[in-house]
């Protein structure tokens, strides 16, 4: 089992320009960031060309992350969440892929929830769990899909504005949840 | 509302939208002015990395083994097929031996013809080795060496690449005849699913050190019947 120090030490190699732990690193971590970048672009390539752009940028930047900050798993995925929302938000998606309702809606007990054993993953699935189901959903499609608070609205068919009050009394709710 | 006095309720839900990217250009410029001169602001954003990423925990799917190569081209500036440069030098270090089962070939005799499950054209991209390969339902692999042959004292050895794996798996050297069937170990049948085969120059009697040393002469990837 790879441990985040592991990861930590991988990454701190690839600052070095050591190359093997550059491709340690791909194979522990690339089916988590490939599997962001997917959820958010939908389309294989488009996600595996984002995934490309995203080893190359932990390969050059990978002296700019400092331990002690975020985990390096929340670093890793940052990184691929940040650079696969970019390559959405570049190509203007066509109108009526808004209409698509997302599965997230549906979907009852979070996996999260049974399926993590570790605190802090644990607590935010319970968090999360405190929170009306619809903004909750709203939470996990910002987060999982990018969606934007256009789409969001109109996946949940409330004015923009609700949904922005929505979603910051939801983060409010969530720290709280997450500090106590 | 906050204890610590350093940040309200207004930075927390601003921070988390910034984090999920939900900002308006004109917010994410304002908020990262502040970021660079407030370091309470920074750890809200660090915990809200943090927090949220745990979201994508059950989220993960392989991505397809030509990958790597791409990758490791792009990053190291390295020409892919240039003679003597492997892409999978870097295996050569013994990294990922541990992950590397080799399966030996031995001849079956031709059993009763099953449609195969799976199939692929492993052509050199000049056209000078071509080997047809078709995996049964039994896992009986069939290879028609249809074009070119090993270099003089040399082998050619096959390798599976699972969708998403950086190391090859050998499934052994090529026989000299042009049609054999091979016994594909059951542990490694659904690797082909989304996979790649490739063909590597060796020196004879296969790789030594379980990844491939040589040129890769052919790939392809295998198709799902």
């Amino acid at each position: 089992m790879v441990t985040p120090e592991d990861i930590e030490g991988m990454i701190a190699r690839c600052a070095l320009g050591d190359r093997s732990a550059f491709a340690a690193l791909y194979q522990a971590t690339s089916s988590k960031l490939f599997g962001i970048c997917l959820r958010i672009l939908k389309e294989r390539s488009e996600a595996e060309d984002a995934l490309q752009e995203v080893y190359l940028r932990i390969w050059r930047k990978a002296e700019s992350y400092k331990a002690g900050g975020p985990s390096p798993m929340a670093w890793l995925s940052t990184v691929a969440r940040n650079l696969a929302i970019d390559r959405l938000r570049a190509k203007a998606p066509p109108a009526d892929e808004l209409d698509d309702a997302p599965e997230l809606v549906a979907k009852g007990p979070t996996p999260e929830q049974s399926a993590v054993a570790a605190g802090e993953a644990a607590r935010i699935g319970a968090c999360l769990g405190e929170l009306e189901p619809e903004r909750a959903g709203a939470v996990r499609g910002a987060y999982l899909e990018g969606a934007t608070y256009d789409e969001l609205a109109n996946r949940y068919s409330v004015p923009l504005n609700t949904m922005r009050t929505w979603l910051r009394r939801s983060l409010i709710k969530l720290k709280e949840c997450l500090e106590r | 509302m906050s204890e610590q006095a350093t940040y309200d309720e207004d930075d927390i839900a601003v921070a988390g939208e910034y984090v999920l990217r939900l900002l308006s250009a004109e917010e994410v410029a304002t908020f990262e002015a502040r970021l660079a001169a407030e370091p309470a602001l920074r750890d809200l954003v660090t915990d809200w990395q943090e927090g949220l990423a745990t979201l994508a925990d059950e989220v993960a799917e392989a991505p397809p083994a030509a990958l790597w190569p791409r990758i490791e081209a792009a990053a190291f500036g390295e020409a892919p097929r240039r003679a003597g440069i492997s892409p999978w030098r870097w295996l050569a270090g013994g990294l990922v031996a541990a992950l590397i089962a080799v399966a030996l070939f031995f001849a079956i005799p031709p059993g009763p013809v099953t449609p195969p499950t799976h199939q692929a054209q492993i052509a050199a991209e000049d056209g000078s080795l071509v080997v047809q390969a078709a995996l049964s339902p039994e896992g009986e692999l069939h290879l028609i060496r249809e074009q070119g042959g090993a270099r003089p004292g040399r082998a050619l050895e096959l390798w599976l690449i699972a969708e998403g794996a950086p190391a090859p798996v050998s499934l052994g050297v090529l026989p000299e005849a042009e049609d054999v069937r091979i016994a594909v170990p059951e542990a490694l049948r659904a690797s082909f699913t989304g996979g790649t085969l490739a063909i590597s120059d060796e020196p004879p009697g296969g790789s030594p050190t379980g990844a491939p040393t040589g040129d890769v002469l052919a790939a392809a990837p295998v198709q799902t019947l």
